[in-house]
Formats: structure tokens, C-alpha cells, sequence
């Protein structure tokens, strides 16, 4: 639920900030609110976490998933950031 | 087996950037570093060549289980995707021979190419996501590194626009996981329908179709697409946008669609077709105009998707993969020798080559017989009935009015410069023999409307409503401009989330 509502706050920012680098950032929010979300869907009460052989583990597929997608965004932000700073350079 | 597909470009791409840093002398590099590109490229060939005697291939990428592997395949969905692929990225590498200064432009095109094959041969949601963002990622950068003016700007909004759906993609994922445990097709296929599924589809569905750059979400495509360079232009035109094509199949295939999604997908892909067509219409910039193009094409595949006709689907993505991308090579090699974009100065009467492809192309792109369009465009229209197929011709003899349109600017005398034609002449022929290939019979009627589209064009000229064309001057700041946008988005979103909720 946390993460659903911190996906809305930057969809919100998405939609409301002109600046190319507050957008920029409204992305990662929104993308730190997915993975909280997806990480909580691998959620089973009173499990450890799945480390060594136990009776009863969370689900670790979630947040293996979850380590791709922030590497993935890793790398845009760095991209989009490029792309504002060579905007700039053009419109001085 | 398949999986050397992927791997193969991948492989070739690093190996690309270590010798462009590397290598010391410039003699090396110079002869080094095209003979990795063009390998990268051309040997994929061999895998499809060795894989495909026996069809259907389905494997799990190192033996694991299905359970807790990612699972691969080659089958009659996803070849002619593979085929169409292979194909333009051959031509492509061939055109893009000496055309950009920095090596690592020809790494970000073999990356696209992994990505975009990972895409095509994958059966699993999260491995398809992935390898979607990566082919996206490449088409940003090939995106930004044209010289033109703006093109910074519209490769930002593309990659707001399309990171913000692919995030959306996610969380639909992330709601399939949680309510059915599986990612791979083939087991969430038998596994029990529910509402919050049914909702997930919807977004999911959203977010491909704005990746995939049709009607209400097609904004940032025609910036993107006319402001890239050459080659970058027929890749994303060609194929960067059937990749998301293949994930709404993807969905087909797992899932069962509800009455009510199929009516608003028709709906949506018949708005497409229309709006793309008069944006074509209006343009005078050869470019933006095959991008419009792109946006009405595109509408025809999702028809097809949405009526049931799969394989007309499939069969239209593969030919629109080799014409769009023929065009775009043929229309830019001549945007780039004679330094303008504007169709009224542009002019293909010095170099016959190039007006062979264009011309033949431009018979692809109407539909008329015996090219490789035709067929699938009769799978496509099979399943109308009514006013639909009344709608379609119309739209028919629209496509046909800007490819004349195209095809009558051209022919007048304007600047003269040499060009490179020998990529589209290949895509042209491949066109028209496959074609003959697949259909052999002629349909008189697609002459007689192509006859009758021309005498509208003649008239239209006439009366001069081609001639001015009305500007819409944007002075929208730019950050307000993707609010607006943005909002846009969400609001389709929610209207298919909706929809799916009711059913």
C-alpha cells in the first residue's frame, strides 16, 4: 500500500512540475514506490528471510526482480540527466 | 540454442567499445571495428538459420524448471517478428557504413539488436520487460546523438513518456505476480481470472500502447522518429515500436480478453489509423510524414490484434517492419545528400535506384496486390463486417493519397545530390517477392482503388487543399507541454482500467 501511494506522489509530480530535472526525479519516486510495492508482494507473515534453509521464507523472486529494475533506472536517470545537460548547452 | 540469438550482438557490442578504446593506432580501429559490427550483425543469421528446420522451439534458458527458469521460444508467433528484425537490421548496418563518426554508435545499434531479439523470443513477462527497455534505452541514445535541432528535446520526451509506461508495465506485472505466483506464459495461462487481474491487463495494455506510439498516446513519436538520424529513424520506425506489438500478443496469448477491452482496443486502433493519416497528409517534412505513417500503420496491427485475426497481425507487423524501414532508408539517403527535409524541394529524379525503391515501396505501403501487404491486410479486414469495412477502404485510399503525395513531390526537379541506394532497393524487392511468395493472386479492386485515389489526388491538388498547409506552432513551454501530456496518459489509463473493471 506504502508503495502504491508513493508511486500516486510521483505520478503527481509527474504531472504538476515543469522543470526537466524535478520530472526527472518525480520518475524516481515513482520507481522507488514500485519496488517497495513489488518487494511487499513476495511477503508471507512471520517468514525469514531466505538466506539459509529455513521452514518458512519470504518469496526471494521479487526483490532478485527488483535489483534489475533499479540497475535499469540506475542507468536512465544517468542518461536523461546527459540529455538535459546537452539540451541546456544548446538553448545558451 | 536460441539463446545465442541474444547473446551473439550482445557479445560483439562490448567487444565493439573495448576496441574503440583500446586500440591505439587508427589504422586498427578503422578496419577493426566494421568488421565486428558487421559480424555482430550478420550472425544471428546462422542461429535462425540452424534453429528454425525444427520449429516450434521451446527451451528453458539452462535447464532449469519451468517454475524457476525463464523460458524461451521460437514458433509461428514470434518468427516473421524475428525474421523482419534480422532483416532490417542487416540493411541498416549495411546503410549506416561510415555514417557516424564515434564507434560506439555502432555498439548502441548491436545492443538494440539484442534487446530486440531478447524481446521477440522471450515467454516470459519480466525477461520481455527487460529486454524491452533495454532495445528502448538504445533507441533514446540514437535518439540524442543526431545533430539536428530539438532532437535533445524530443529524445527527453520519449524517454519520460516511455520510462513512465514501462514503469506502469511493471506494477501490472507486479499485480499478475501476486495474484497468480508465475511470470512465465505458459503457467499463468491455466491459473484463474480475477478482477484485480482483469485490471492489470488494462494497464498493462495502456502503457504498451503508448510505448507503442498509437493514436491518443502518439505524441512524442513523430518528434522522435523525423528528428533521428538515417539509420537510427528505420530501426525505431521499424522496429523498436513492434516490440511492444509482441507484448500486447504476449498478452493475447496468456490471458482471456473480455468483450468489452476488444471494442475499446477496435475503437482505439480505428482512431489511429484516421489521425495518423491526416497528420501524414498535412506534413510537407518528408521525415515527420512517414512517422505519421508509422502512428496509422500501427493502428491497422492493433485492429488486427483486436478482431482476432493474430496471424493478420503478425503478417502486417513483418511488412510494415520492411517497408517503413525501406522508406525511411531510401526518403533519408536522400534527406542527407541534399541537406533538407522539405518534401517540396526534395527530389529523387537524379538517381533512378532510388526512385525504383520509393516506388515500389510506396506500393507496399498502399496495399496493393501482389506486395507482401496486401495478404495480410486481407487477414486483417477478413473478420469486418459493415460500416468497419467501409471505414477501411476509406482508410485504404487515404494511405494511398500521401504515398502519391510522397511519390508526386519527389518526382518533381528539386536539389540534386548522390545517395545510397542499394539497402531500400533490397527491402523493396524483398517486399514484393515475398509477397508473391506468400500470395500469389492478383485483386483487380486494389488497382481500381489506387486509379480512384489518384483522381482525389488530382482533384485535391486542383482545388489546392494540399497546398497550404496549416501550421500549429507550438509555444506551450516545454515542461508545461509534458504535464499535459502526462495527464493525458494517466487519464487513458484510468479509462482502461475502467473499462476492464465493469466487465
Amino acid at each position: 500500500m506504502v508503495g502504491i501511494t508513493i508511486m500516486l506522489v510521483g505520478f503527481y509530480g509527474l504531472m504538476s512540475k515543469k522543470d526537466p530535472i524535478k520530472i526527472v526525479l518525480s520518475i524516481n519516486i515513482v520507481s522507488v514506490g514500485l519496488v517497495l510495492f513489488f518487494v511487499g508482494t513476495g511477503c508471507i507473515k512471520e517468514a525469514k528471510a531466505p538466506i539459509m534453509p529455513r521452514k518458512s521464507v519470504v518469496d526471494p523472486l521479487p526483490a532478485a526482480l527488483m535489483l534489475t529494475t533499479l540497475v535499469v533506472d540506475v542507468a536512465i536517470t544517468a542518461l536523461a540527466l546527459t540529455i538535459i545537460l546537452r539540451m541546456r548547452r544548446r538553448m545558451t | 540454442m536460441i539463446s545465442l540469438l541474444v547473446s551473439i550482438p550482445m557479445l560483439f557490442a562490448f567487444m565493439l567499445v573495448l576496441v574503440d578504446i583500446l586500440a591505439k593506432s587508427q589504422r586498427i580501429k578503422t578496419k577493426l571495428v566494421p568488421a565486428i559490427y558487421l559480424l555482430g550483425s550478420f550472425l544471428p543469421w546462422l542461429v535462425l538459420w540452424t534453429s528454425c528446420k525444427n520449429m516450434p522451439v521451446d527451451e528453458v534458458v539452462g535447464n532449469w524448471t519451468r517454475m524457476g527458469g525463464i523460458e524461451i521460444a521460437l514458433d509461428n508467433y514470434n518468427f516473421y517478428f524475428i525474421l523482419g528484425a534480422l532483416v532490417l537490421f542487416s540493411m541498416v548496418s549495411i546503410y549506416s557504413f561510415g555514417h557516424f563518426r564515434e564507434g560506439k554508435a555502432y555498439s548502441v545499434i548491436l545492443l538494440m539488436e539484442a534487446g530486440v531479439l531478447g524481446a521477440f523470443i522471450s515467454r516470459d513477462l519480466f525477461n520481455y520487460y527487460i529486454y524491452m527497455e533495454i532495445a528502448s534505452v538504445c533507441a533514446f541514445i540514437l535518439t540524442a546523438l543526431s545533430e539536428e535541432k530539438g532532437a535533445k528535446k524530443a529524445a527527453f520526451r520519449y524517454l519520460v513518456f516511455s520510462l513512465t509506461a514501462s514503469y506502469l508495465f511493471i506494477f501490472a506485472l507486479g499485480i499478475i505476480y501476486l495474484k497468480t505466483g508465475y511470470l512465465n506464459l505458459n503457467l499463468i495461462k491455466g491459473s484463474a481470472n480475477s478482477k484485480e487481474i482483469n485490471v492489470a491487463i488494462g494497464i498493462a495494455f495502456s502503457a504498451l500502447i503508448l510505448k507503442a506510439g498509437i493514436f491518443p498516446l502518439h505524441f512524442w513519436l513523430p518528434d522522435a522518429h523525423s528528428k533521428a538520424s538515417t539509420p537510427a529513424s528505420a530501426l525505431l520506425s521499424g522496429v523498436v515500436v513492434k516490440v511492444p506489438i509482441y507484448g500486447m500478443l504476449l498478452l493475447f496469448y496468456a490471458f482471456p480478453i473480455g468483450e468489452m477491452m476488444r471494442k475499446a482496443l477496435f475503437t482505439v486502433s480505428f482512431l489511429s489509423i484516421f489521425s495518423g493519416l491526416l497528420g501524414a497528409l498535412l506534413q510537407i517534412n518528408a521525415k515527420r510524414l512517414l512517422a505519421y505513417s508509422t502512428v496509422s500503420q500501427l493502428g491497422y496491427v492493433l485492429l488486427g490484434l483486436s478482431t482476432g485475426s493474430i496471424y493478420g497481425a503478425i503478417y502486417y507487423s513483418f511488412a510494415h517492419m520492411l517497408f517503413k524501414g525501406g522508406l525511411f532508408l531510401g526518403v533519408g539517403s536522400l534527406t542527407d545528400a541534399q541537406s533538407t527535409k522539405d518534401l517540396r524541394e526534395l527530389s529523387y529524379r537524379g538517381n533512378r535506384s532510388i526512385m525504383i525503391a520509393v516506388l515500389l515501396l510506396s506500393l507496399a505501403l498502399s496495399g496493393v496486390s501482389p506486395f507482401i501487404t496486401a495478404y495480410s491486410k486481407k487477414l486483417i479486414m477478413g473478420d469486418i463486417t459493415g460500416s468497419g469495412l467501409f471505414l477501411l477502404y476509406a482508410a485504404t485510399i487515404g494511405t494511398m493519397l500521401y504515398a502519391i503525395k510522397l511519390n508526386y513531390l519527389l518526382s518533381e526537379p528539386g536539389r540534386n545530390g548522390s545517395a545510397k541506394a542499394p539497402s531500400s532497393l533490397i527491402l523493396a524487392l524483398l517486399t514484393l517477392l515475398l509477397g508473391i511468395y506468400m500470395n500469389p493472386s492478383m485483386n483487380p479492386a486494389d488497382w481500381g482503388l489506387l486509379v480512384l485515389a489518384s483522381g482525389i489526388f488530382i482533384l485535391l491538388r486542383k482545388f489546392k487543399v494540399l497546398e497550404e498547409i496549416p501550421r500549429f506552432e507550438q509555444v506551450r513551454e516545454f515542461g508545461r507541454e509534458l504535464n499535459i501530456y502526462m495527464v493525458t496518459f494517466f487519464l487513458f489509463v484510468l479509462a482502461m482500467m475502467l473499462i476492464q473493471r465493469l466487465q
